[in-house]
């Protein structure tokens, strides 16, 4: 497995538990030391038990080497990193290409190398190329296998994926990679075998779908705070046709996070490239980018109009519940937008403050939620993790200068907020109806 | 229940049909004497399936009648359904709800007791308080709350969709009116489809809401079907690995020529307006409208791609008109603006189509309709698949290329396998399934 972040790391783990024999490689020789000592270096529910037991059991190992591991593998995951390249928004393919020269170099025997990062369409034929302009002589097949997993809930979605999607006509390669994910077919996981290119599409096209639906239901509650609707209930009656589906219908911030914001732009560039424009894709991420600043505007209306010398305290940083990942996160733009119109921001993040800090100098970190909220003129709920869902609102109030709450999850009851003495503001839930 | 049902068009007159088979009393009002002249001689005044023989089966139990008299039926009933017409208003795209208006008036003046009200008709938000003001204006002693109840039904399946709804949605804060408005759909309960109370406000914007986002997921998968041709993917499959993740689902992800049909792009339109109106603009829906007007010419362009670039003299057999299987309402179907282009770039037309040819008539000008799929394709250039009816789905593909000047299948609807067609010594077209695929 080369690269071990959030996807190597969890992939890793999660096929020396079905029984495989698995060396997780990185370069980043301090993520391999700590790994080593037992430590883990992401926030992932239960990934500290998996990684233990199975370094026990002897079948998980963590190296800086990659030549070892990969000359005696049957299959070669590439799990690097594919960032958005500065300037263009195209994916940043910098770490991919290196990885599959180092990889080609080390091959031994018939191996698999398989895409797990996502890669633009085409990449395979690029890592195909280089292997082979790299060692001419490798027995090598190429596949795209790429993941579906979520931060926060990684190993469950690894071991109960919705499918496996296996990109390759070749047979022997078609081979390996079924009997690698065996134990999740009997599962009654379905594998589903594709080309090469459309496995690397079918990634982009549903994460891009999803950043749609998204994006479609904050337009809806931006109409219907206007019309006087209620988004909660828009979304539960749209959501209950099963054409539709009830998930990602949550009203909010905008989309964030190390996929949704890079992918949706990697796929709109590389649309650009074959001369096509997937309008809808762009209209998503024009939307999405202006929403979180828009967010910022929300706060201070619930405010009387300005944010100057006011003291804002916001709740959550990482860009969803159960992570620590900051990359794209909405808070940040947000954070940006309270400050440049002049307000104090105090935050708060149960396990995301470490990562926020480097983006985020000029904040304030605070240990808990309630002294968070001191002497604060609003409270603005960014993630919806558990322990904010049912705060101590008594005490909150008395710790805050003034009883504002702009719940930009909608996880309170507007009805209960107006009854504790709060001004309630949130997402798409109008405040003349309630 | 004695329930009025005004509009017998295809939502009144399923709606009626159905809950009179549950057991409800229903008259059917339409103030389109011919339309109510037919359905008292048993014809059924439109293609769908299974409702003739429903009409049928409650006219002899005497629990469904027809009328052009409203009085009579509205002032007896305890619920009034409004159900006719809310097409796009000529020039800007709004909903029209000149009839909607006109029907409530006309309610208004008859009721004499209690009387619940209810808009099925696709309404646009705040609607439900303009019915209830003019209810109020007119019967300021008579108690009758305004309840809004869209439709989900789906021409072509709508009987069974009435009587096996994903939801059932009641919009109203008034707790009598939800107890007549549970009596009624009782029976569809008890089957297990969950009725959604909710407000009025909301429940209008739910209809419209998720008559966008369906649109937006067809325009989604027809954007991406471009792309795959154009990278090398074949869309069909990039739809299944799509579909099979639960937070998006495999329907409505079938690529094509744009969507169509009486409610898609009339829906989507006005929603983008009543959004404007609110200084809230919805961007992706209004996209969608955009990139679906642009789509169907751009098929044109497709067929004439398929025939070297120039339909100049060249004659086209178009099969399918309606704008989906098992219809025959061709109002917004893709087919029209095709054809029409298709003629615009000097093409000569000729269509097929089981059910939607009389109504076609009445738009296309210059098209010669054809008796059946091989007689269409005679002597054609190309045949063009617009309409995916069953009965095109396994067409004797020797005997089609025997008929034509040249053996050209531009198949919009991915209904056949490339690979089969081409052994049959086609050249053929799918939508988002480049030809150098070999699976
Ligand atoms: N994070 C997610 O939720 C998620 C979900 C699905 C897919 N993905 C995709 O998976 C890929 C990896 O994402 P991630 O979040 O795990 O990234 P990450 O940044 O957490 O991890 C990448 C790791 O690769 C290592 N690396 C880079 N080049 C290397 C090389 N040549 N040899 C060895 N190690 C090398 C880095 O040191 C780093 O530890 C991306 O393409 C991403 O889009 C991520
Ligand atoms: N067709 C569908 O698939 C569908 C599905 C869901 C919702 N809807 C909505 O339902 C509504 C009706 O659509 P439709 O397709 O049934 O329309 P339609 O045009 O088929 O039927 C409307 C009927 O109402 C009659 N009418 C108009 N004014 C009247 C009045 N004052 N008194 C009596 N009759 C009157 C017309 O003569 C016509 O027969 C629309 O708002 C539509 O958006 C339609």
């Amino acid at each position: 497995m080369i690269g071990t972040g959030y996807v190597g790391l969890v992939s890793g783990a999660c096929f020396a538990d079905f029984g495989h024999q698995v060396v997780c490689v990185d370069k980043d020789e301090s993520k391999i030391a700590a790994l080593r000592r037992g430590e883990i270096p992401i926030f992932e529910p239960d990934l500290d038990r998996l990684v233990e037991a199975n370094v026990k059991a002897n079948r998980l190992s963590f190296t800086t080497e990659l030549k070892g591991p990969v000359s005696e593998a049957d299959a070669v995951f590439i799990a690097v990193g594919t960032p958005s390249r500065r300037g263009d928004g195209h994916a940043d393919l910098t770490y991919v290409h290196a990885a599959a020269r180092e990889i080609a170099r080390a091959l031994a025997g018939f191996t698999v190398v398989i895409t797990k990062s996502t890669v633009p369409v085409g990449t395979g034929d690029d890592v195909e190329r280089i292997m082979r302009e790299t060692n001419p002589a490798a027995d090598v097949v190429v596949a795209s296998n790429p993941e579906f997993l979520r931060e926060g809930a990684a190993i469950r979605d690894f071991k109960h994926p919705d499918r496996i999607v296996v990109g390759t006509d070749d047979e022997r390669g078609r081979k390996v990679v079924a009997e690698i994910y065996r134990p999740l077919y009997l599962n009654q996981a379905p594998i589903m075998y594709t080309g090469r290119r459309t496995a690397e599409l079918i990634k982009y096209a549903a994460n891009a779908f999803l950043a749609t639906k998204v994006t479609f239901i904050n337009e809806i509650a931006d109409l219907a705070e206007r019309a006087g609707a209620d988004v909660q209930e828009v979304a539960r009656g749209i959501g209950l046709d099963n054409r539709i589906g009830a998930k990602f219908l949550h009203a909010g911030p905008g989309f964030g996070g190390s996929c949704f914001p890079k992918d949706t732009r990697a796929l709109v560039k590389t649309a650009h490239d074959y001369d096509v424009s997937l309008r809808i894709v762009e209209a998503v991420l024009a939307v999405n980018e202006m929403r979180k600043r828009a967010m910022a505007r929300k706060v201070a209306a619930a405010l009387g109009g300005s944010l100057r010398s006011k003291t804002i305290a916001v709740l959550g940083l990482a860009f969803k519940p159960n992570t620590d990942d900051m990359r794209e996160a909405p808070s940040i733009p947000l954070i940006t937008a309270l400050l440049d119109q002049g307000a104090t921001v105090r935050a708060y993040d149960p396990e995301s403050m470490h990562q926020a800090r480097g983006e985020l100098p000029n904040i304030q970190y605070c240990d808990d939620a309630y002294a968070c909220a001191k002497a604060a003129d609003a409270l603005v709920i960014v993630t919806e993790w558990e322990q904010f869902r049912a705060l101590d609102l008594k005490r909150l109030k008395a710790e805050m200068a003034r009883p504002v709450v702009v719940d930009l999850r909608n996880v309170y009851r507007p009805d209960e907020m107006a009854e504790l003495g709060f001004t309630y503001d949130s997402v798409g839930r109008p405040q003349q109806l309630l | 229940m004695r329930i009025s049902m005004i509009g017998a068009g295809y939502v009144g007159l399923v709606s009626g049909a159905c809950l009179a088979d549950f057991g409800h009393e229903v008259t059917c009002v339409d103030n389109d004497e011919e339309k109510v002249a037919l359905l008292n001689r048993g014809e059924t005044p439109i293609y769908e399936p299974q409702l003739g023989q429903i009409i049928a089966d409650n006219v002899t139990e005497e629990r469904l009648r027809f009328t052009t008299d409203l009085k009579t039926s509205a002032s007896k009933a305890d619920a009034v359904f409004i159900a006719v017409g809310t097409p796009s208003r000529r020039g800007d795209g709004h909903a029209d709800l000149s009839y909607v208006y006109a029907a409530a008036r006309e309610v208004a003046s008859v009721l004499t007791d209690f009387t619940v009200v209810v808009t099925k008709s696709t309404v646009p938000v705040g609607t439900g308080d303009e019915v209830e003001r003019i209810i109020r204006s007119e019967r300021k002693n008579i108690e009758a709350p305004v309840v809004s109840n869209p439709e989900f039904l789906r021409e072509g399946a709508a009987v069974y969709d009435f009587k096996h709804p994903d939801r059932i949605v009641i919009g109203t804060n008034d707790d009598r009116a939800r107890e007549v408005m549970n009596e009624i759909y009782r029976p569809l309960h008890l089957n297990a489809s969950p009725i959604m109370y909710t407000d009025r406000r909301s429940a209008e914007l739910i209809k419209y809401a998720s008559n966008a986002f369906l649109a937006t997921k067809i325009t989604f998968v027809n954007e991406i079907a471009d792309l795959s041709e154009k990278i090398g993917a074949n869309v069909q499959d990039v739809a299944r690995g799509m579909g099979l993740d639960k937070r998006i689902g495999p329907k409505f992800l079938h690529p094509g020529p744009g969507f169509g049909g009486s409610c898609f792009p009339k829906d989507a339109l006005a929603l983008a307006k009543t959004a404007r109106d609110h200084e809230s603009p919805l961007r992706i829906v209004e996209t969608v409208v955009d990139v679906n007007d642009h789509r169907k010419r751009a098929m044109a362009k497709k067929v004439a791609a398929a025939l070297g670039g120039n339909l100049r003299d060249k004659t086209i057999a178009v099969l399918g008109l309606t704008f989906k299987p098992n219809t025959d309402d061709i109002r917004e179907a893709p087919s029209i603006p095709l054809i029409t282009a298709l003629q615009d770039f000097g093409g000569r037309v000729r269509a097929y189509d089981p059910a939607g040819m009389e109504r076609a008539k009445q738009v296309l000008q210059n098209v010669e309709f054809c008796a059946n799929a091989y007689e269409c394709a005679a002597d054609a250039d190309a045949v063009v698949i617009v309409t995916e009816w069953d009965q095109f789905r396994a067409l004797d593909l020797k005997r089609l290329a025997a008929v034509m000047a040249c053996p050209v299948i531009v198949d919009l609807r991915n209904i056949y396998a490339p690979d089969e067609v081409i052994r049959n010594g086609f050249l053929y077209n799918g939508v988002g399934r480049p030809l150098s695929l070999s699976y």
